[in-house]
């Protein structure tokens, strides 16, 4: 610790910490206009300098390093002068638009002005102010108002690692634009907008919408992804205007992605359901849970209630999936009930629970910034989970930790990997192995550690000394130097954060190839520090881990309690009697097709959007009574014997579960258009309805309720709903000869091409098709290919190409990515036009595809 | 003879408008009096004031078009005294000596002189130091322009120059506080980028550069200079270890064929920087390998080959062709080249060892090493040598300390180095003597050889005689004398000496080429052009300089490129303005050591970790580990950024 004097007081501080930091920490307050806490010093505008006693002249108390013994004032007649002629230099130029500025009321310069009463001009100099850039999608750029703080450069390139953003110019020419000159086009993620002092640089949509104290803020998550950034939602009326957050106490530090930023407009999208619809029909309330009632209680008396199935969502929040298993399982007495987890997050899921005994992630997302090794594998976490890449980046590139990049493609992160290993699609089991199989011959694995911790550390050696490194190599196509330099990577570090997402979880072996990540896991340390590194699945759906832990799946009640085991305590607790069994998705739609199963209930998913798209449709059509519970009219709703209309996440309370086990709570911003209701009421309506039972919708009560059951939750407890912190499930501790490892064998070598299904960065499930922003950058799917793939068949940028595989054909419009492999094709799967889900089999994500010119 | 008018230079006022002008030799300001073929050079105008060398230079022009190019060329932005300040003062500037001048501008000019003190760099700050010297000192000429006497344009030419005193001291004049900067904001790539346009080589230069830029760092003048070498080797490294392809492209083709003698630093960077400008490129080279000096003269625990291979073949990779195993004078002649080629490069190095004039080194017995270069070359290229237990290596420089350092990694017990001089004396950097010392070298100063001691046609000791320092000679070291009667024997299994290489010219013996050598026996060039007496055929680096360090042969190298490419393209080896302002800067030294910074310090310098001193010393791996990024982030953020613009008034 360093001990410093500030005008007069004494602070002792940490080496390395800014003159900036030790004044903060003694609440001294020092003016700064381009002081970004999250980026590193630029030491730009001059307004924080101070006068260090031994110095002549003064410094700047941002970027100057405190060091022992030194004596700082911070205010003074001459600072006070230095401070004043600046904020005057800094207006030389400056248009006086205030009145029709979007940071109007929320000006740094502005303030700084008033502060220091600058209320004259005395320098003048030539006016070069460059030109308005009004062609970037969704943001302005307005250089007269800039003061080159260099904010935005630096949060793009150092927190966001887009590096979209560069000075260009010299001297008082100099203004920010994008690094070639032409329009902006990057991740779109708005943080350069939001750490913008002035009125620079612009959200489009929230352009002379609102004045910024015009709008309330009410503390909330974004749902959109399982990192669930905190968020304040500003809100007028019943319109979201813009979202923002916070850089001090927010876990994300204030920085959002597109999706947080810009894709709010489905909140307010016209089309939104108002109404309750009986057979496409307006109706009321009542009407509609009359029918379903009525419907249910005769399948019921026909069929009994093992014709009745649902499927749940990731968009709903922990108490609304709580509730939808509690009333099919208690009310209907049908245990069919599933999600969109089947088809990847509950394989991985299922794979870290046998292995490793572990349902998540294994540490917060600050153990990935903390760790000296990262490895994304079969992952793109800026498509996936944004704040993931921002930790990845956080290690690598501030805190010297070194990077692997291995999957059938190279990804954003790879440009920042010291490896970045491309395997052939459908090998990145062989290529887990040979990771594996390098550690142990280099000498890297910890053998102590193994022992105490693996239940079976002989099958370890066995499985290993039968893994031939030339024929893995072979398989996947990665050369030897590039797996051992790997191996080399993650064995030498003391910490190591393993990544892997949708391209392991989603593939047809997912199962398989997360255990033999998880056994990776096991043998590089990954979960042998508490604080740094650790196993990190990834879905990219907001609340998919809530919706787990709450037991909406057959196999599992609340808290992953076996279905079988615990059927009886359950049914002792609810007063109820439960089903014996239960049918998972697959079997669900096998029970439409047979006929079995006669009512199914859609609580804000949509299976049109599952692989093998078609079959699901089919069945959709077929099934008698389809409720569907939903936000906007999707195609499903178009089925649907009754629609009834649900609440988006601004408009209803309740908690959701992050990816890394912190549960935070959603508040109600705005209401909900029309009558449609907060989706927990429908649930608890409709339970009530069927139980002849009211239902709590209080959050406390029915996470109470969980806690009493299951041993997943009782640690929750929300301090207060001001600022919603997050609190914790109880953190994964892994016991001694707790693992499992195991050895699963795979033959997936498929040739010829590829089509993958996957996440865009700019999309989110199908609700933000319904959004404008991320439609202004990514208006429809498009099939990416190498230029290589396209000239074979005679295509190019733009044009219709037609894919067909065993299931079918779509055509679709191609653009070009010389970032893919030749062979590999990626389609994003969330826009109704472009149906790839239809293409690809049963719970897969990739299928052999020939191309055709249309 | 070139006459003082006015100088504010140094910050020392001689004003001799009304009394006789001096000489400015008097002055001890190294300020040629010409430039190029342009003219007489009338006045300078820098960061640390004007120089007059003629009654008519219009000072208030002076002084405007000094702000002009500051602010319009040179200042970044980066920070609104800069960007705003150099602006209201160019504007300012120009509107007085548009005549129209208000009471208030001058009052503007000397407040923002002031608050300029709190800019992010220097150069903005050191800017207005001139422009206040005139202010101050040339009020009726500004009160003049003000009251509508305006002077007409003269018919003076002005050319600038962006400098910094380490970028002036670095021999490849490096953009260091652009690269520094560059690492600051976490920008590797760009980084490496801008440190290759002076130099091709930063693996090899982040690593055995002797830093002469470090001790013309302005930071040392308030804590510890900045570790420059260390920061050059981190966006190096950074690419290296991100397996990430160089970005440079050659230019189009230009049909020219150039070969380049040699590939070492001055080879590789000559054929790298011809091979970017688009010529066709040959590199011949006499050993198996490339790096020359650094390849077989330098022991891998302080440059992995590897790495220069690494840095071999991105020159290779712009299409320089390296054929290795050719030697001139031995397989081709410079005839040959001449007749062949557009232009010859000539990096051929300086191989031969000097002898140490003791009795009996020309005998050739066994365990008499013909030098130092002779045996790292042996150990580096694996020719069988087998070193004995108990080595002696004579002299102080940094071969002599690669020598005692390899001969323990090859086994030597005990390996000693003899030295005339003191520790303090050592030409050798001390870190290596340090270093040297921690992995188990023993010294033996004061003490020079005079006689080898053999049994039998093999070396069993070295008599040496005891020295004592004298007064100083002319190079400030104190010169050792012997003291009479004190020879003893040091026995020994073998002998290097250490003391010294020369170049070996042997190749230009075989016809009248018309090339003047030195009395060292190094090539002659003239006027920084590089260029020999023979039109075409340049020459760089210990070949021309004799014996000296990597950066200067890469500088050395750089220019020779420049100068090529304009032989090849214009017909004419000259210098451009770049060229000829760097030389002019650096003969009138941008560093000032006597310099009051005037900021607080206290910070130290971020150091490389190490291998631990015994542990490598039986080893060739890397002594010195990459400097974390993170610690290069904090280094980096010391830099002060000393930029400053100089400008000079021809006509």
């Amino acid at each position: 610790m360093l001990k410093l004097k500030i005008d007069g007081s004494d602070v002792e501080i940490a080496k390395g910490a800014t003159i900036l930091a030790a004044a903060e920490k003694i609440g001294i307050p020092i003016p700064t206009l381009c002081f970004l806490k999250k980026v590193s010093p630029t030491g730009a505008c001059r307004m924080c300098v101070v006068e260090i006693e031994g110095a002549d002249k003064p410094m700047t108390a941002c970027n100057t390093p405190a060091v022992d013994g030194m004596v700082v004032t911070t205010q003074s007649e001459k600072l006070r002068k230095i401070r004043q002629q600046v904020m005057q230099l800094l207006l030389v130029n400056h248009p006086l638009d205030c009145p029709v500025c979007d940071a109007g009321g929320e000006c740094d310069l502005q303030n700084s002005c008033y502060s220091l009463a600058v209320t004259h001009q005395r320098f003048e100099g030539e006016n070069l102010n460059h030109a308005e850039m009004n062609d970037w999608p969704l943001i302005q750029q307005i250089p007269s108002r800039c003061i080159l703080c260099e904010k935005c450069v630096k949060v793009c390139h150092e927190v966001v690692g887009a590096s979209a953003l560069a000075v260009h110019a010299r001297g008082e020419a100099a203004y920010i634009d994008t690094v070639d000159g032409r329009p902006l086009n990057c991740e779109f993620c708005g943080n350069c907008v939001a750490v913008c002092p002035t009125g620079t640089l612009n959200s489009k949509p929230f352009k002379f919408k609102a004045r910024p104290w015009a709008l309330r803020k009410t503390p909330s998550v974004c749902t959109l992804c399982a990192c669930q950034c905190q968020i304040d939602i500003n809100s007028h009326g019943n319109e979201i205007y813009r979202i923002t957050s916070d850089d001090a106490g927010t876990t994300n530090q204030g920085t959002l992605c597109i999706g947080g930023f810009f894709s709010y407009g489905f909140v307010n999208h016209a089309q939104r359901l108002t109404s309750p619809q009986i057979a496409q029909q307006n109706c009321d309330w009542d009407q509609a849970f009359a029918r379903i009632t009525t419907e249910i209680e005769a399948i019921r008396a026909s069929s009994g209630s093992q014709a009745l199935a649902g499927l749940s969502s990731p968009r709903l929040t922990n108490e609304e999936n709580y509730l939808f298993q509690k009333m099919f399982r208690v009310a209907m007495g049908s245990n069919n009930i599933d999600s969109e987890a089947r088809f990847g997050a509950l394989r991985a899921m299922q794979a870290t629970s046998a292995v490793l005994g572990l349902r998540g992630a294994s540490h917060l997302l600050s153990a990935i910034g903390n760790s000296e090794a990262v490895l994304v594998f079969g992952a793109d976490p800026t498509a996936e989970a944004p704040a993931v890449d921002w930790q990845v980046q956080d290690a690598c590139r501030r805190r010297d930790a070194k990077l692997v990049v291995a999957g059938m493609h190279p990804i954003k992160l790879s440009k920042f990997a010291n490896v970045a290993l491309v395997c052939k699609p459908g090998t990145e089991l062989e290529l887990a192995n040979g990771i594996s199989r390098l550690l142990y011959e280099r000498n890297l694995l910890q053998t102590d550690y193994l022992n105490q911790a693996l239940a079976n550390p002989a099958e370890l050696k066995v499985h290993l000394d039968a893994i031939n490194i030339d024929k893995v190599c072979a398989e996947t196509g990665v050369e030897r130097r590039l797996l051992e330099e790997v191996a080399d990577i993650l064995g030498a570090a003391s910490s190591v954060s393993i990544i892997f997402g949708a391209e392991i979880t989603k593939s047809v072996r997912g199962y398989e190839k997360s255990v033999a990540i998880a056994d990776l896991a096991i043998l590089c340390g990954a979960l042998r520090n508490n604080s740094a590194g650790g196993l990190f699945p990834l879905d990219e759906k907001g609340n998919t881990q809530g919706l787990l832990d709450m037991g909406v799946c057959p196999e599992y009640l609340p808290g992953y309690q076996p279905y079988a085991q615990a059927r009886e305590s359950f049914a002792q607790a609810w007063k109820a009697k439960l089903p014996e069994t239960g049918l998972d998705a697959m079997g669900i739609l096998a029970g439409i097709e047979a006929g079995t199963i006669r009512f199914l209930y859609l609580a804000a998913t949509n299976p049109l959007t599952f692989p093998n798209a078609k079959r699901w449709r089919k069945a959709l059509e077929k099934v008698e009574v389809l409720v569907v519970q939903d936000i906007l009219p999707t195609e499903v709703v178009n089925l649907a014997t009754v629609v009834l209309p649900g609440a988006s996440w601004a408009e209803k309370g309740g908690s959701v579960t992050s990816m890394d086990h912190r549960i935070r709570s959603l508040s109600r911003a705005i209401a909900s258009p029309g009558t449609a209701l907060e989706d927990w009421e429908i649930l608890a309506t409709l339970y009530g309805r069927l139980r002849k039972q009211a239902v709590s919708i209080s959050r406390a009560d029915i996470l109470a309720e969980v806690s009493s059951l299951s041993q997943l939750y009782d640690k929750v407890n929300f301090a207060g709903d001001d600022r919603h912190r997050p609190c914790l499930k109880a953190p994964y501790r892994p016991l001694a000869k707790s693992f499992h490892y195991q050895t699963p064998q795979i033959d997936e070598i498929q040739t010829g091409l590829q089509l993958v299904c996957g996440k865009s960065p700019y999309h989110f499930g199908t609700t933000t098709t319904w959004a404008a922003g991320p439609l202004e950058i990514e208006s429809q799917g498009l099939v990416r290919m190498h230029p290589l793939d396209a000239s074979q068949v005679g295509v190019g940028e733009g044009e219709r190409v037609k894919l067909t595989s065993s299931k079918g054909s779509v055509t679709a419009v191609l653009t070009l990515d010389d970032s893919l492999p030749a062979g590999l094709l990626f389609a994003p799967y969330h826009f109704a036009n472009l149906e790839v889900q239809t293409l690809v089999e049963d719970g897969s994500n990739r299928v052999g595809v020939t191309l055709a010119k249309v | 003879m070139a006459e003082v008018i006015f100088s504010s230079w140094g910050r020392e006022i001689v004003d001799n408008r009304k009394g006789e002008a001096q000489a400015l030799s008097a002055l001890q300001i190294k300020l040629p009096t010409s430039y190029l073929d342009r003219g007489e050079i009338r006045a300078f105008i820098g960061w640390d004031g004007v120089i007059l060398l003629d009654r008519q230079v219009d000072v208030v022009a002076l002084a405007a078009e000094y702000m002009k190019r500051v602010q319009e060329k040179y200042c970044c932005g980066k920070c609104t005294p800069g960007k705003k300040g150099t602006r209201v003062l160019q504007d300012t500037l120009a509107r007085i000596q548009a005549g129209h001048g208000q009471p208030e501008d001058l009052k503007i000019i000397e407040d923002l002189g002031q608050l300029l003190e709190s800019c992010k760099c220097t150069l903005c700050m050191s800017s207005v130091v001139p422009v206040l010297d005139l202010v101050h000192h040339f009020p009726d000429e500004f009160s003049a322009y003000s009251r509508g006497e305006i002077k007409p344009m003269g018919a003076l030419r002005y050319t600038d120059k962006l400098t910094a005193p380490c970028t002036d001291r670095c021999p490849a004049h490096i953009d260091i506080p652009a690269y520094v900067e560059d690492i600051k904001d976490y920008r590797f790539d760009e980084s490496l980028s801008r440190i290759r346009r002076n130099m091709p080589i930063p693996a090899v230069c982040g690593r055995v550069c002797p830093h002469p830029c470090e001790s013309a760092c302005r930071r040392g003048l308030v804590d510890e200079p900045i570790s420059i070498m260390v920061l050059k080797r981190v966006p190096a490294d950074h690419e290296w270890m991100h397996h990430k392809q160089p970005p440079m492209q050659p230019k189009a083709a230009t049909g020219k064929k150039v070969v380049v003698v040699g590939a070492g630093p001055a080879g590789l960077t000559c054929a790298y920087y011809l091979a970017l400008e688009g010529h066709q490129v040959k590199i011949i080279e006499m050993l198996s390998e490339p790096g020359g000096t650094v390849a077989v003269g330098i022991p891998d625990y302080r440059m992995p080959r590897h790495l220069l291979q690494r840095e071999a073949d991105v020159v290779a990779a712009l299409g320089v062709d390296i054929a290795y195993g050719v030697k001139l004078g031995r397989d081709l002649s410079l005839r040959e080249l001449k007749a062949e080629y557009d232009a010859v490069f000539l990096g051929t190095g300086a191989f031969k060892s000097k002898p140490m004039g003791v009795e009996g080194e020309d005998q050739g017995y066994e365990g008499f090493s013909a030098g130092g270069i002779h045996y790292l070359r042996a150990v580096a290229l694996n020719e069988g040598l087998v070193t004995p237990k108990r080595v002696i290596v004579v002299g102080g420089g940094n071969t002599a300390i690669d020598c005692v350092r390899v001969a323990l990694r090859e086994g030597a017990e005990d390996s000693i180095l003899v030295y005339r001089r003191t520790r303090k004396e050592m030409p050798a950097e001390y870190y290596e003597v340090d270093d040297a010392e921690e992995e188990g070298v023993q010294f033996e100063f004061l003490r020079n050889p005079t006689r080898l001691v053999t049994e039998n046609g093999k070396v069993v000791g070295v008599e040496v005689v005891v020295m004592e320092l004298g007064e100083p000679d002319a190079s400030g070291r104190r010169s050792p004398k012997a003291v009479p009667g004190s020879e003893y024997v040091i026995p020994c299994d073998m002998v290097i000496p250490a003391i010294g290489q020369d170049p070996d010219l042997s190749y230009l013996e075989d016809g009248d080429y018309g090339i003047q050598k030195t009395r060292w026996s190094s090539i002659v060039t003239h006027d920084g052009t590089m260029m020999t007496d023979n039109a075409g055929v340049f020459a760089g680096g210990d070949c021309e300089y004799g014996a000296m360090t990597v950066v200067v042969a890469v500088g050395q190298g750089r220019r020779a490129a420049r100068v090529m490419h304009r032989y090849l393209t214009e017909g004419k080896a000259c210098l451009d303005d770049e060229d000829a302002m760097e030389d002019l800067l650096n003969n009138l030294q941008v560093f000032n050591k006597k310099e009051q910074i005037g900021l607080f310090g206290g910070l130290h310098r971020e150091h490389q970790p190490k291998i631990a001193g015994r542990e490598r010393a039986s080893s060739y791996v890397e002594v010195e580990k990459a400097l974390p990024e993170s610690q290069a982030v904090r280094e980096a953020e010391r830099c002060l950024r000393c930029y400053r613009v100089g400008m000079i008034a021809v006509g």
